[in-house]
Parts: C-alpha cells; structure tokens; sequence
C-alpha cells in the first residue's frame, strides 16, 4: 500500500522532473545548470541550505560552484570522493545529506544538502526523488555537453569555411595589388588571422641583409619572434632577393601552441601568390619599360627621317647616291649633300656617338648649325672650330659626334676638307690606287681647348671615286661576331670601281647585309658616294 | 608582447558602446568580455569596429560567448562599421543569426 502511495506521488511528480530536465537543458553554462539544479532540488526538499561543488578531475580540489543558504556552513570535508553514486544520509551533523555524482566527463558533481526545516528526516519519497533528481541532473549534463560539442563541431566547421573563403579572397585581392607595401601588409594580416598567429613578420634580405621588413601588428619584438620555438615560415627568391614570412605562436584559450599542417598549407598558399603578384609586377614593369623604349625610338626615328635628305641634288659631272639604313635601336648617323651656289656642294657624313633620342637631337643641332654656318661661307677649319664649341656646350660629356665635310667645287674638282674625328674617308684615284683621307682633329663636342682642326684640300679627277661611310660598314657583324671590317670594304670599293653611283650603294649594302646573315643590324649604315664622270 | 589592441566604451542608459582599435585574437576578444562583464544591465552592446580590420577565431569564440550572455538575459549585440571582410567572416560564422549589424553607432542607438 505504502508503495503504491509513492508510486502514486511519483507519478504525479513526472511532470515537474520532465519541466526540470527542459529547464536544466536550457542553460547556456555549467553554473547555470547548477543554480537551477539547486533551485529545483530547494523546491522539493524544503531545506535551509544547499551546496554544490565540482572537482575537475579525480586528484583536484573541490570548488564551490553555486549555493542556496541562509547561513554560510560550506564545508568540503562531507564531500566524498567516489567514481560511483554516492549518496551519505547523514544524521546529527550540520548536513542533511552528502552526494557525490561522477559525470559522464569524468568529473564530478558534489551536494551538501541541509537539514530540512520542519527538522524531519528524509523520507523514502525524499529519496527516491533525490536519485530521480540526481539522473535527470546527469541526463542534463550530458545533453549540455553534447550541446557544447556540437557548438564546437559547428564553430570549427565554419571556421574552415571562413579560411578557405578568405584564402579564396586574399589570393584574388593580393593578385591585384599593383603597390607593394598593401601587398605584404594585406598577406600578413591574412596570414595572422586565417592561422590564429598572433604575430606575423615580413622580412625581404639580400645576401643576408634585411633591406625591407614588415610586421603584423605593427608593433613587437622582432627577436621575440624569432627566437619563439612556436613559428612556422615560407620563403621563395626572386632577383636576387629572398622574401621571407614567419608566424608565430598559435593562439588557443590555453595558450600558445604549435601550428599545424593545415597552418602551413595557408601561409605557403599565400606565399605563392605573393610571389607571382612580384613577378607579374616584374613582367609588367619590363613591358612598360620596353613600349617606352619603343616609343622613344620611334621618336627618335622620325627625327632623324626629318633631318636626312630625300633627295640628293644633281651636280652636273658627277654621279652622287647615299643611303641610310637605320638600326633597330636608332643611331645618330647623319649625311646630306647641300647645294652652296656657284657650283659649290657641301658632302658631310657624321655620326653621333650613342642611340635613341638623344643621340637623334645632337643630330638635329648639327644639321641646323651647318645649314647656318654653311651660309657664310667661312674657312672650313673655322667652321668646324664653331661647331665643336656648339655641340660641346650641347651635349652631355659623354656624346660627341665624328664629322667628315668635303666642299666640293664641281666645275675644278677641288675638295676642301676637314675630317673631325671620323673614319678614314676613301678617294679611288683613276689609277685604282686609294687614298684614306684622315682624320685632321677629334670629334666635335668632345674637348673645348682650342685645339684647331687642320683641313686638307684635295682634287676629285675625272673619274674619281669619293666614298664616304660611317662605322656601321666595316664594323657589322655577323653571328659568329666576325666584322666585315675595313680590309673587306675597301677591296669592294676597288673592286667595284665600274659601278654607278647608285648601283655601288646598292651593291654594298647588299654586301654587307649577306656577310651580316641573320645577325641583327647593331648600328646605323650610312654611306655618300660620289663619281666624277 | 605587446598586440596593439585597445577599446574605449561608453554607457548610455542600459546601452554600452565599445569602440576597439587592433588585432581582435584572444586577448582582444578576452579584453572585448571583460569590459562588458563589467556593466550590470546592459541588454544592448554596440560594438563599433572601424579600427578593427583584422579578427581571428579566438576573437570570435569570445565575441561569440558575449552574445551567449546577452540573449540569455533578452538583450543583443549590434556590430557597427564593420570591414567587408569581417562582416563575410561573421556571416560564415553564423554570428548574425544571434547578433546584429549597422552602419553606425547613431543608427545602432536609434534602433
């Protein structure tokens, strides 16, 4: 009878214990479950204080964890150590009872309860009901923990997640990341945060020098870092350089730890695209720097197609062609032939020493000088005194220019010349003997001393050749690097000494482009030839 | 070592306004919890991030643990000046399913 009256009572109880399993369920910490465990254990006991602890592990103190009291009568001492459901009735003591409930975590859960305040003993309901209150208590537990593993299980997921699409983000962002201390400064931080570094440095050496460092954050202990035994690193060369990062410290709640494969394989893939975003700038800086080269060249070109005559004039008795074949990368040579009046012409030949735009203006300069100066009919030697000053004190100290004039009275064949510094030029005489007419002084622009240029007058006789070349004739090359050299020239200038004018240019530079082959064309081929019919 | 990180807040009412500045990881997430453990009855916290670009998963448990605290007692956590990067994060993360976001503090206190 006295049964079934418990069962009875305890039916009647199932509610509350299925309304306390939701409620400890619910709470969103340890304590939480506790404080309301106390309560529910407070609401159907009626005593004056409860007590509850917790002990970590098996060889731990037990801690006080939350309490119900009217006065404080903790005492850990009544607490029993077991790995089993210990539950102490305890008579005449200041507790009522002592509990002690092993965890499914292998912790363990400890009750004092106190005297009920009617003083009563504790029943068999009290009991029963206190185990039933102890399971759903553990029942609780379990469901919490699987609840926090789940949390953890889902935290870690979506952490993965969050590293691939920030990786996925940070090797688009950095790909497009043209300014390179964003660069680095965005793969640090990257770095830092996909890993849980807490520290991440940048170092650039060359020959083990540090010529550029970073760090994230901004400001700690490079040495520190270093000399961490907690770090992981990836390195690559480029040009000479070595770009090196390190992380440091992997952060968890427990402290610093070591980084993992996973840790690696990010800061290697970040690497890389740090590395092919330095290359491509690379690439991208020579391509740029190539169309400018490109573009001064064809400035230079057109100078230079400006300033060289589409036409030679006619001069009655002689037989006059020139030619220029200009270089990939453009050169300065000059030619012309100016009519002077009265009979009178004007051969020059130069070449200025360099390439590209530069080269192309000191051109410009001469060829402007000349025409002026030719006007007023100066000595030659003066006229050369006058151009030397001009280009000295417009070129740089390195540019100078080789200049070759010859005046030509066309009615008597007297030449009038001044070699400044250029290659010897050749007179075929009618007895097919050579003369080399030389230099009488050093380049123009290239010293300011006074040093006056000596002229030199010779006559051109009825069928006489006058030859006159830049280096870009006997010096081409051809792919065994072999010249056509000086020797080679002049022999074609004996050999061909039956030729027309323009049939000779032709046939030289045809010459001289199959002795060349497939060698690419290094200098300018200029060239005046004249005849005396 | 020092981290570079540092918060100011600001209490309105029942509403705290942290603003930080550096690297939210651990200690910054653990500093972010120990400022709002300090204000009893608080149901609203504006955290502003607008010097904060970079966060890692240390930083988000704790912020995680702070939103915990504040729904159990009805209140909610408003992220303010967020980094398009951290928002992408927070969203993966699942933090906006339990907290929410603004444009500003004004509009964070307005709301």
């Amino acid at each position: 009878m006295e049964n079934n009256n418990l069962v009875e009572k305890l039916s009647l109880q199932v509610g509350s214990f299925q309304e306390g399993f939701e409620i400890l369920c619910k709470s969103f910490s340890f304590e939480e479950m506790v404080k309301n465990f106390l309560h529910l254990m407070r609401g159907n006991f009626i005593v004056s204080d409860i007590y509850a602890y917790h002990k970590k592990q098996n060889d731990s103190e037990w801690s006080l964890v939350a309490s119900l009291k009217n006065n404080d009568l903790s005492d850990k001492s009544y607490l029993v150590d077991s790995n089993d459901l210990s539950i102490n009735y305890l008579e005449k003591e200041k507790f009522g009872v002592s509990v002690t409930l092993p965890l499914s975590d292998k912790s363990s859960f400890g009750i004092l309860i106190g005297s009920k305040l009617d003083k009563s003993e504790f029943s068999d309901f009290d009991k029963i009901t206190l185990q039933i209150l102890l399971q759903v208590f553990d029942s609780a537990h379990k469901s919490f923990l699987n609840q926090k593993k789940e949390k953890e299980l889902v935290f870690e997921l979506n952490e993965k997640v969050v590293q691939l699409n920030n990786l996925v983000d940070t090797l688009i962002e950095a790909s497009q990341y043209d300014k390179r201390s964003v660069l680095f400064e965005l793969a640090l931080e990257r770095m830092a945060s996909l890993t849980n570094a807490s520290f991440a440095l940048f170092q650039i050496k060359k020959d083990d020098n540090i010529v550029q460092q970073q760090s994230f954050p901004p400001t700690f202990s490079v040495d520190d870092v270093l000399n961490s035994e907690l770090t992981i690193e990836s390195s690559f060369d480029f040009n000479n350089l070595s770009y090196q990062f390190f992380l440091a410290e992997k952060e968890t709640r427990a402290g610093a730890t070591n980084f993992n494969d996973l840790d690696k394989l990010l800061l290697d893939a970040i690497t890389r695209q740090v590395r092919s975003s330095i290359e491509n700038e690379f690439l991208n800086n020579q391509a740029i720097e190539k169309e400018k080269m490109e573009k001064e060249l064809n400035v230079a070109a057109s100078i230079q197609q400006r300033i060289l005559p589409e036409e030679l004039p006619l001069i009655k008795g002689y037989d006059l062609a020139g030619t220029n074949i200009p270089s990939r990368e453009v050169g300065g040579d000059y030619f012309n032939t100016i009519a002077l009046g009265n009979g009178k012409y004007a051969l020059i030949i130069a070449d200025v020493a360099g390439k590209g735009i530069g080269a192309a203006l000191l051109v410009s300069t001469l060829d402007a000088a000349l025409h002026s100066y030719l006007e007023f009919d100066l000595p030659l030697t003066k006229m050369a005194d006058k151009l030397n000053k001009l280009i000295y004190k417009s070129s740089p100290p390195d540019k100078f220019i080789t200049f070759f004039i010859a005046l030509l009275n066309s009615e008597t064949g007297e030449l009038d010349i001044v070699n400044a510094g250029h290659n010897p030029i050749l007179l075929l005489k009618e007895d097919n003997s050579i003369h080399k007419i030389e230099a009488g002084g050093v380049g123009l622009g290239m010293l300011d001393m006074e040093i006056p240029y000596e002229g030199t007058k010779l006559n051109l006789e009825k069928g006489g050749r006058l030859f006159l070349y830049t280096d870009g004739i006997p010096e081409a090359m051809n792919e065994n690097e072999e010249e056509y050299s000086d020797e080679q020239m002049e022999k074609f200038f004996v050999r061909n000494n039956t030729s027309g004018s323009q049939e000779y240019v032709d046939k030289l530079v045809d010459d001289v482009k199959k002795f060349s082959g497939n060698a690419e064309q290094s200098d300018d081929i200029t060239l005046l030839y004249l005849i005396r019919k | 070592m020092s981290t570079d990180f540092n918060l100011v807040s600001e209490l309105h009412d029942k509403t705290l306004v942290i603003k930080t500045e550096g690297y939210i990881n651990n200690s910054g997430g653990e500093n972010i919890a120990q400022e709002f453990s300090k204000h009893n009855n608080v149901n609203k916290l504006i955290l502003n991030l607008e010097n904060s670009k970079v966060v890692n998963s240390m930083g988000i448990s704790h912020l995680i643990e702070v939103i915990e605290n504040l729904n159990q007692s009805g209140g909610k956590l408003v992220f303010t000046n967020l980094d398009p990067t951290i928002e992408k994060t927070f969203t993966i993360m699942g933090l906006f399913q339990f907290a929410e976001k603004a444009d500003t503090v004004e509009s964070a206190l307005n709301n």
